[in-house]
């Protein structure tokens, strides 16, 4: 049986090949994804390792509480300079230096400022020990004054600076310009992670970075020789409260751990796309092998009566599946580590840096990519296999076998159940925020549905085909051939359905984001002018903005802040808007209590959701941490509609001011006096000395909101692709067997004089037809799921419902090009085929 | 152990007298030579038994036989009696042909003692085994082990070369191969040259020929021949039909072979007339001409 099955899979490679080549493009995916989140887990582990190579210990302050942000480490204060003093005093140190880090952003020789699309721009100390320093100098000298500045190298090469040249760089207060006196490396690396390093002696960067007489932390080295264990308990002993002691390799270890967990949310998602691709894979796989066996009919027949066992037809079947499973699963394996390669590119395309390093292939890659790529193939062909098995043994000796499926009643009960579990399973997940349970339920859907649609595949096809009909014969068979096997024009679909239900419910559910955030703009500011940073991932920007914002014809000019706190031991974001031109500025409906008067003395407002949630009201009490000031208590003073603005939780700028370390602007909202002109002129001019900054006016900051979630919706569609792209191979290889299937009487029709090109026509419409019904499938599934995941998120901001009907069709009408061009292979095939040796085939 | 119920036909009558069945394997007997393949004379005489009733033959001797064996298609007033109650046994060494019209149950016969469909009422045995108490195990085990198959349209595994196409029921018994059984059935078959070749690189003869291997590879209790010349011209069906009376004769094979060719029929030892599901006739030592007119008879 071995022997027919290997044989079977050698006399067959072009449509195993094109059946495997779903399964290469799904391990693919998975393997690169594993290899590239690999390769920077390992780059970053073994970077922060080197950098803390020599620091025997760090003192810090004690963390507040953890950031929620991705990547973000804990929350801590800065140190007063004299606990360096202390630690030097303590026997066994033999060095201690103070290091701070804040905000600093270059700007390029163009003027414009450099961004790095998602990390840091860092302003960081210099320390002079080679041996604590993570920094190495590789051109020019260290910064030595309050006038020279380093640079990293990543930034020096991309933007052509050089040791020597004057170099302005944006800082919490007033921009500022320095000579460049050398290049640094981090540890082994250009740069940080991506980051731009701005690197200062400890002085200025105490001072330009907002943390004068502070440390954000002192790295130590002990006496060589001496007990570090002792040393450090002898620290630890010394030091003031709300500080500690660490060591070097715990901090490295911090460090990395922060950084692979943002690394583990990216790979994650990628991971999702991975498998929503062998999911569609899998369907591709199913069809292919339940035509396979409906094809080999009679053969499977003879072997059941030469003594072939019903284990053994089984074995053979599912067997031919694991060899095309594992060497799919090899050769996805292979264009993995092409593919964490291409990824690389592809991110960098959407702006996102990562750091350069030996790829990392570890045997868990192997074992992950051998056991899920075998494992849809295997899991994929467990039902055409049970056909196979049901074939009677006569079968073989009559002309005509009908296929004994399961009946079509008791599929449509099954697929009904499993499509209504997966409906609850959705409902369920999507209200209890169960991101798992969502998924199942997905899946479920999508085979209920799967196994529903050769009911309607019949209709259908007929309905999608009229038109094609009109066209003449080729479209007249095209149509009555995507109707003779309703289940096979099913299941060649169902890839492509689940495919374009997915594009589609992202269409949908970044149309509803995408107006919600148009539409919460209006309802939550009224400034006319919004003052931003530029690019993603600073952070925030200059104080002295604000100041400068207040040109002619501004009538009000108001910062808002951002930043963590513990609110009720869960970490949270917190606004603050200055008081006194709040109601010129932003659009606050509070509901309860007051506004401004509550903001002014101090009192938290809170939103109604978070009120009815938390069961709050104005006047609770509730506890609060901010990493600089500990845990206390603040009052409700008032409770105010959702902002999408604001958030959650707002105090006024003052109290923001007094609470936070290193507080930045994120935004500057000005209103412009009545009758005001220019305004957006005299903002562009007195801005300009920031060229981090944007100015837009309403209209245009909604615009540019509405920009980055297409930019999201942009790469979901990219990742999206691929499983597209897998169904329609699924539709080449399905259209595939069926010319071969239907060689004889093509050459027939071929025979009576259809002409080749009405050959091609009549395969091509054919395509059009099964692509058609996947898409419409597809796109009313997806739309549903696109409703259902807007409207939970109702709470989260998604406020407004919208149905991309013109994206929606547009996808529609692609589908049917891409069912066309899937066609153009098969239909020349069948248009080449010989006559008179078409004929004689059987 | 069943009893086989006399019910007026003669099937023992033809078993007895074939004294030289089962004699020898003949490994040195002639092959086929072009004598031998020449339509069968007047030696043998033809033996009507139609009225003759004779005691049942000793069980033993049976390769395979059926108990008032019925087979019923739908139901109702729809319901189309394919076989109406027939009993039949097959000798062993005996080529035994099949004989009637398109719908007189003859395939369905076939099936039925070969286990491929279940009776409606009555039993089918294959040596002592009764086919019908067997479940889907054990009729794989009955086809693989005890029973060869020769179809019309040759049914070769087309992936498989010829070689491993007539060991493929070895192969799925997990058996050690008998290469001396298998050079001897490929040096009778004339196909020594071919064995590497695959189906669609041999004619329909050797096609044929190299299913009649597979068939016999295992040694069976019975071959079943369904139409084995349907397809073949008829240089290959002489060839193929002097074979299968070789066979039985000088291996002791036993053969079942459905037929509407008389020609075909008379290469038989004994043929089993049938129509609408029922045995109306059963000659021994057939000629063509006795054939045709047993078949003209029961046409009219």
């Amino acid at each position: 049986m071995w022997k027919v099955t290997v044989k079977g899979i050698l006399t067959h490679k072009l449509r195993l090949a094109l059946t495997g080549l779903a399964i290469v493009l799904g391990v693919t995916f998975i393997s690169g994804t594993l290899v590239l989140t690999d390769t920077l887990h390992n780059t970053f582990t073994s970077l922060f390792g080197n950098v803390y190579q020599h620091v025997d210990f760090q003192v810090r302050s004690k963390a507040a509480f953890t950031s929620n942000s991705a990547g973000g480490g804990a929350v801590r204060t800065p140190v007063p300079e004299s606990v360096a003093g202390t630690v030097r005093a303590v026997p066994g140190v033999a060095y201690a230096e103070g290091s701070v880090s804040g905000y600093a952003q270059f700007v390029a020789p163009d003027g414009k400022a450099i961004s790095t699309g998602g990390a840091p721009t860092l302003g960081v100390s210099f320390d002079p020990n080679p041996e604590l320093s993570s920094l190495r100098v590789v051109a020019g000298h260290a910064p030595g004054s309050t006038h020279e500045i380093a640079m990293d190298e990543g930034t020096a090469t991309k933007y052509h600076f050089h040791v020597g040249e004057r170099v302005a760089v944006l800082l919490t207060g007033r921009p500022q310009t320095f000579t460049l006196s050398g290049i640094v490396r981090f540890g082994s690396a250009e740069n940080l992670a991506g980051a731009t390093l701005a690197v200062f002696d400890l002085p200025t960067a105490q001072s330009v970075l907002g943390k004068v007489g502070q440390y954000d932390a002192i790295d130590v080295l002990a006496t060589p020789g001496a007990d570090k264990a002792a040393v450090e308990r002898a620290i630890a002993r010394a030091l003031p409260p709300g500080t500690e002691v660490v060591t070097g390799q715990t901090v490295a270890q911090e460090q990395s751990n922060s950084i692979n967990q943002g690394l583990s949310f990216f790979s994650t998602a990628l991971l999702v796309f991975a498998f929503i691709s062998l999911f569609v894979g899998g369907f591709t796989i199913f069809n292919t092998f339940s035509i396979t066996v409906g094809q080999r009919t009679r053969e499977l027949a003879l072997l059941r009566i030469v003594g072939a066992s019903r284990r053994q037809v089984f074995r053979s079947v599912l067997l031919e599946a694991a060899v095309l499973g594992v060497v799919a699963s090899i050769v996805g394996l292979g264009l993995g580590v092409l593919a964490a390669i291409g990824l690389e590119a592809l991110l960098k395309g959407f702006g996102i840096t990562l750091p350069a390093g030996p790829l990392v292939f570890l045997p868990r890659t192997v074992v992950v990519a051998l056991v899920v790529g075998i494992g849809v193939t295997v899991v994929s062909a467990i039902s055409p296999a049970r056909r196979a098995v049901a074939i009677p043994p006569v079968a073989a000796l009559s002309d005509q076998h009908e296929e004994q499926g399961e009946s079509s009643r008791r599929r449509i009960a099954v697929g009904g159940v499993i499509a209504a579990v997966g409906v609850a399973a959705l409902v369920v997940g999507l209200s209890e925020q169960a991101i798992a349970l969502v998924g199942i339920g997905a899946v479920a859907i999508f085979l209920g549905i799967g196994m529903l649609a050769p009911v309607v595949a019949r209709p259908m096809a007929s309905v999608l085909g009229r038109p094609l009909a009109l066209f003449g014969i080729s479209g007249r068979l095209g149509r009555e051939n995507s109707m003779r096997s309703p289940r096979r024009t099913a299941q060649t679909s169902a890839a492509l359905m689940v495919g374009l239900a997915l594009v589609s419910t992202i269409a949908v559910f970044g149309a509803s984001l995408s107006k919600s955030a148009t539409s919460s703009v209006d309802e939550a500011i009224s400034a006319d002018y919004i003052i931003t940073a530029s690019a993603s991932g600073t952070g925030g920007f200059s104080q002295s903005v604000a100041p400068a914002a207040a040109v002619k014809g501004a009538a009000a000019v108001s910062t808002v802040y951002g930043g963590e706190f513990e609110f009720d031991d869960v970490v949270s974001n917190l606004t603050a808007v200055s008081t006194e031109h709040l109601a010129d500025t932003v659009i606050l409906r509070v509901e309860q209590g007051s506004g401004a008067p509550a903001l002014a003395a101090g009192d938290l407002l809170i939103d109604t959701t978070t009120a009815a949630t938390k069961h709050l009201s104005v006047g609770s009490s509730v506890a609060v941490t901010f990493a600089k000031t500990g845990s206390s208590t603040m009052k409700v003073g008032g409770i105010f509609k959702p902002n999408a603005l604001i958030g959650s939780y707002l105090v006024s700028d003052a109290y923001f001011l007094s609470h936070f370390d290193d507080p930045l602007p994120v935004a500057v909202l000005v209103r412009s006096a009545p009758g005001a002109t220019g305004v957006g002129a005299a903002l562009d001019r007195g801005l300009r000395s920031y060229p981090n900054l944007q100015v837009q006016t309403r209209a245009q900051f909604e615009q540019s909101q509405q920009a980055q979630v297409n930019q999201l919706l942009g790469l979901v569609y990219a990742l999206l692709a691929l499983a597209v792209v897998i169904a329609l191979i699924g539709i080449v290889n399905t259209l595939m067997l069926s010319v071969f299937e239907r060689t004889h009487e093509i050459g027939l029709l071929r025979a009576v004089g259809m002409r080749r090109r009405q050959v091609r026509a009549m395969i091509r419409s054919e395509a059009v037809i099964l692509a058609l019904f996947g898409a419409i499938i597809g796109v009313v599934i997806g739309t549903g799921l696109g409703v259902a995941f807007a409207d939970s998120l109702q709470q989260q901001g998604i406020t407004d419902l919208v149905i991309p009907v013109a994206s929606l069709v547009v996808f529609l009408v692609l589908s049917g090009l891409l069912g066309l061009g899937a066609a153009s292979w098969p239909a020349r095939r069948a248009a080449r085929l010989d006559v008179l040796a078409a004929i004689s085939a059987e | 152990m069943p009893v086989v119920l006399d019910i007026g036909l003669d099937i023992g009558a033809g078993v007895a007298r074939r004294a030289h069945t089962c004699s020898t394997w003949c490994l040195g007997a002639a092959t086929m030579s072009g004598s031998a393949l020449q339509q069968p004379g007047a030696e043998g005489q033809h033996h009507m038994a139609l009225d003759e009733t004779v005691a049942p033959a000793p069980v033993a001797l049976a390769a395979a036989r059926a108990v008032g064996l019925e087979k019923t298609y739908g139901k109702g007033d729809s319901a189309v009696h394919a076989l109406a109650g027939i009993t039949v046994e097959f000798g062993r060494g005996e080529f035994t042909a099949v004989m009637g019209p398109s719908g007189s149950g003859k395939s369905t016969l076939m099936h039925c003692m070969a286990g491929l469909d279940t009776p409606s009422a009555g039993a089918t045995f294959v040596g002592d085994q009764e086919v019908s108490r067997l479940d889907e195990a054990g009729l794989t085990r009955l086809r693989r082990d005890r029973i060869g198959f020769v179809f019309q349209s040759f049914n070769l595994v087309p992936t498989l070369t010829a070689r491993e196409n007539i060991l493929l029921p070895v192969d799925l018994a997990g058996a050690k191969v008998d290469e001396d059984w298998f050079d001897f059935l490929v040096g009778q078959l004339g196909i020594g040259d071919r064995l590497s070749h695959r189906p669609t690189e041999m004619s329909g003869g050797q096609q044929q020929r190299v299913a009649c291997a597979r068939a016999l590879i295992r040694r069976p209790d019975l071959v079943f021949a369904d139409e084995p010349t349907g397809n073949l011209d008829s240089n290959a069906a002489g060839e193929m039909l002097g074979f299968l009376r070789h066979s039985a004769r000088e291996l002791g094979q036993s053969i079942v072979m459905v037929t509407h060719d008389p020609r075909g029929a008379a290469y038989a030892g004994r043929v089993v007339f049938l129509a609408d599901g029922t045995i109306v006739g059963d000659m021994s030592d057939p000629t063509a001409e006795s054939v045709l007119e047993q078949m003209k008879q029961l046409g009219t």
